[in-house]
């Protein structure tokens, strides 16, 4: 009994009638058959919604990643943890750290295809608003810095290059600081300030994405102070607070001597990022020898995250192969029992004219037609849960089109690959047993 | 030279048929050299006490099992020695079985049973369909198609396996113990309705061990101990 014959058995004439067949014999024990299904049904549709909210997770962090830029490389200056630092730090009152202008310098001279720099520098200190205050940061920089870091300005403008090199007091908020300092009333048009100096607000900006990626990234490190930053030129940063940034706070001072907070990089090329990000992880490590500064490649943050969801993917696979094989395994049982209970009905068949392939045809469609109601119910309810987990829980979730279709052919490929063998073992009945099978 | 026999070809055959069967350490001969010819139109009674063979004779005689040693012709084609599948297509072709406990396929209605040995000679549904209901009509079941197996009597069921049994016209109509979970009344009807088949010609082997049921038909055949004890076409004793 080779394949092609049972395939060419298997006219059209024949499979619509056997499946009617199919049908009235799992009519016949309809709690059964249900129950039996259940395991597909479970099987499938926790594929499809663990996929979609996985596609949907992923999704969302990639976006925040590509919110960088991806052609970007970021430079941060960071506090060096480290206490036990050069000795001649220890006896100075100024911290000195962080990414200088001789690095930039030497990376726009000796990497290539760096476009664009966009350094920034900031003072952290309570932001005020008459008697509302919020613990944030002033943060200097250019006028192309919203365009580059792909931030929207949602109202008013940004500062323009005139302004920058007129070294204007203008200043952008966050939103999260609008919000705060602002709760009531329009920011646009007021002022705020910082230690001594005051700013006009002229526009508000989107709340930094990289405070979202970092915690995607669980590296978030508190010190952005939440989103809590206002833009000013860099211009108008050295011009009211110098090289030197004075912190005071209860009881206590600190000095920091950084000279730039935050530079972003653009590489002109995309397949350069990679090499160009390595270029400059050398020149920094020969110019600082203690790591006060923190890089962070866009690019490479989404390819690690593509990397976790292959992690994920393959555990998803893995769930879903344990519970299509289990989901089988109880369709098999179910299969085995009713052949057992349906010997008679076999041995009628044969006696009647029945060859073994018709038994085998007849008892496969009858499997197949059970796990494929199984995975019929399983894509529906597989699309219903992310609709509604997007409904309630505001997840963002995505349906993948060939997941049903893949769910829905593996849990017919799982009939056919657990109805083999009890078909074939109720088409090898000996016909007269059979019969005289009670 | 053609022989100067002038008798009708035998619809079926069997030439020294033996069977043999394995019971654990000793092997058991069921059937020990039986020879015998069934013409066209016979109506045949198999008798014998249980244990003679008379099962396995129907297995045989029906083509659901091959003898060991012997040949056996239906319509003149040698089956003894063929492929399971090409057995099945001789069963569903030209033998029609009737037994004693119906055997009727319970999720199916009385058309559909009628209909499922035409189904395996892939006869088009609405042909099938047609000549079923001609058959029910036949064995006075026009009134009940659609119904099921348990909503009818025992009667009414083997009357469907009699329709069943005609659906595909056999050469030969094989009735085991066909009465033999019926009252009187009912099998009386059944046999009725055997004498009618007969009296058109259909060629009936009943097995049976009910006396009454062997006066009914034209030939009786007697088996013990595994071969043919009476012929009375032969109208001799044979052992």
């Amino acid at each position: 009994m080779n394949a092609p014959g049972i395939i060419k058995e298997l006219s059209l004439f024949r499979l619509k009638r056997s499946i009617i067949l199919g049908v009235k014999s799992l009519w016949m024990h309809k709690l059964r058959s249900l129950l039996t299904a259940m395991g597909i049904v479970f099987g499938v549709c926790s594929v499809i919604a663990m996929l979609a909210i996985g596609e949907g997770a992923s999704y969302e962090a990639q976006q925040q990643i590509k919110d960088l830029g991806s052609q970007n490389i970021i430079l941060e200056s960071v506090k060096p943890t480290n206490k036990t630092t050069a000795g001649e730090q220890e006896r100075s009152l100024i911290l000195e750290y962080g990414i200088t202008y001789n690095d930039i310098a030497q990376i726009q001279a000796t990497v290539p295809g760096v476009l664009v720099t966009i350094p920034s520098r900031e003072v952290k200190d309570f932001i005020w608003n008459e008697a509302q205050n919020v613990d944030g940061a002033a943060v200097g920089t250019v006028s192309w810095f919203p365009e580059m870091r792909n931030r929207n300005v949602v109202r008013g403008r940004f500062f323009t290059e005139l302004e920058m090199s007129m070294r204007a007091p203008v200043c952008v908020l966050s939103k999260s600081l609008a919000r705060q300092l602002f709760p009531l009333t329009e920011p646009i048009g007021d002022t705020v300030r910082i230690q001594t100096s005051y700013f006009r607000v002229i526009g508000v900006i989107d709340d930094d994405p990289a405070v979202a990626a970092a915690n995607y990234e669980k590296e978030a490190t508190g010190d952005k102070g939440d989103g809590m930053e206002m833009m000013i030129p860099i211009t108008t940063l050295e011009d009211h607070f110098g090289e030197v940034l004075f912190k005071y706070r209860s009881g206590s001072f600190e000095a920091e001597k950084v000279q730039l907070h935050e530079v972003t990089i653009r590489i002109d090329e995309p397949d350069q990022v990679m090499p160009a990000s390595l270029a400059i992880r050398h020149i920094l490590e020969r110019n600082h020898k203690q790591v006060d500064y923190k890089m962070t490649v866009p690019l490479d943050l989404l390819r690690r995250a593509e990397r976790t969801k292959q992690i994920f993917n393959i555990v998803l696979g893995s769930i879903a192969a344990i519970s299509l094989l289990v989901g089988g395994i109880g369709i098999m049982n179910i299969m085995l029992a009713t052949v057992t209970e349906r010997t008679r009905e076999i041995g009628i068949r044969r006696a009647l004219g029945a060859k073994k392939k018709d038994i085998v045809i007849q008892f496969l469609i009858e499997t197949v037609m059970l796990s494929g109601a199984g995975g019929v119910i399983g894509v529906a309810l597989g699309l219903a849960i992310p609709i509604m987990i997007t409904h309630f829980a505001e997840m963002v979730t995505i349906i993948e089109f060939w997941a049903p279709a893949l769910a829905f052919t593996i849990s017919v490929m799982t009939g056919v690959l657990f109805g083999i063998y009890p078909a074939f073992r109720a088409a090898g009945m000996n016909p007269v047993e059979a019969l005289r099978h009670e | 030279m053609a022989s100067p026999d002038t008798a009708p070809e035998p619809v079926i055959e069997l030439r020294g048929v033996e069977k043999h069967y394995q019971m654990g350490d000793t092997l058991v001969k069921a059937l020990h050299g039986v020879n015998l010819k069934i013409l066209p139109g016979d109506y045949i009674s198999i008798l014998g006490p249980s244990g003679c063979g008379k099962s396995t004779m129907l297995n045989i005689l029906g083509c659901l099992d091959q003898p060991t040693i012997g040949q056996y012709f239906l319509s003149g084609q040698d089956v003894s020695q063929l492929s399971d599948d090409d057995l099945s297509q001789v069963r569903g072709k030209r033998l029609g079985f009737i037994f004693q406990s119906y055997n009727l396929i319970q999720q199916l209605t009385v058309v559909e049973n009628i209909e499922v040995p035409l189904y395996y000679q892939g006869v088009p549904e609405k042909d099938s369909r047609e000549i079923a209901v001609a058959l029910a009509q036949k064995v006075g079941l026009g009134t009940r198609l659609d119904h099921r197996p348990t909503e009818l009597s025992g009667g009414q069921q083997q009357r469907v396996a009699i329709a069943r049994a005609l659906a595909n016209d056999p050469a030969v109509i094989l009735a085991d113990e066909a009465t033999g979970n019926l009252d009187s009344k009912s099998g009386g009807d059944i046999l009725r309705i055997f004498d009618e088949l007969n009296a058109d010609g259909k060629t009936l082997i009943l097995i049976t061990h009910d006396e009454d049921m062997a006066k009914r038909t034209s030939r009786t055949i007697r088996l013990k101990d595994g071969v043919v004890a009476f012929d009375s076409y032969t109208e001799r004793q044979l052992a």
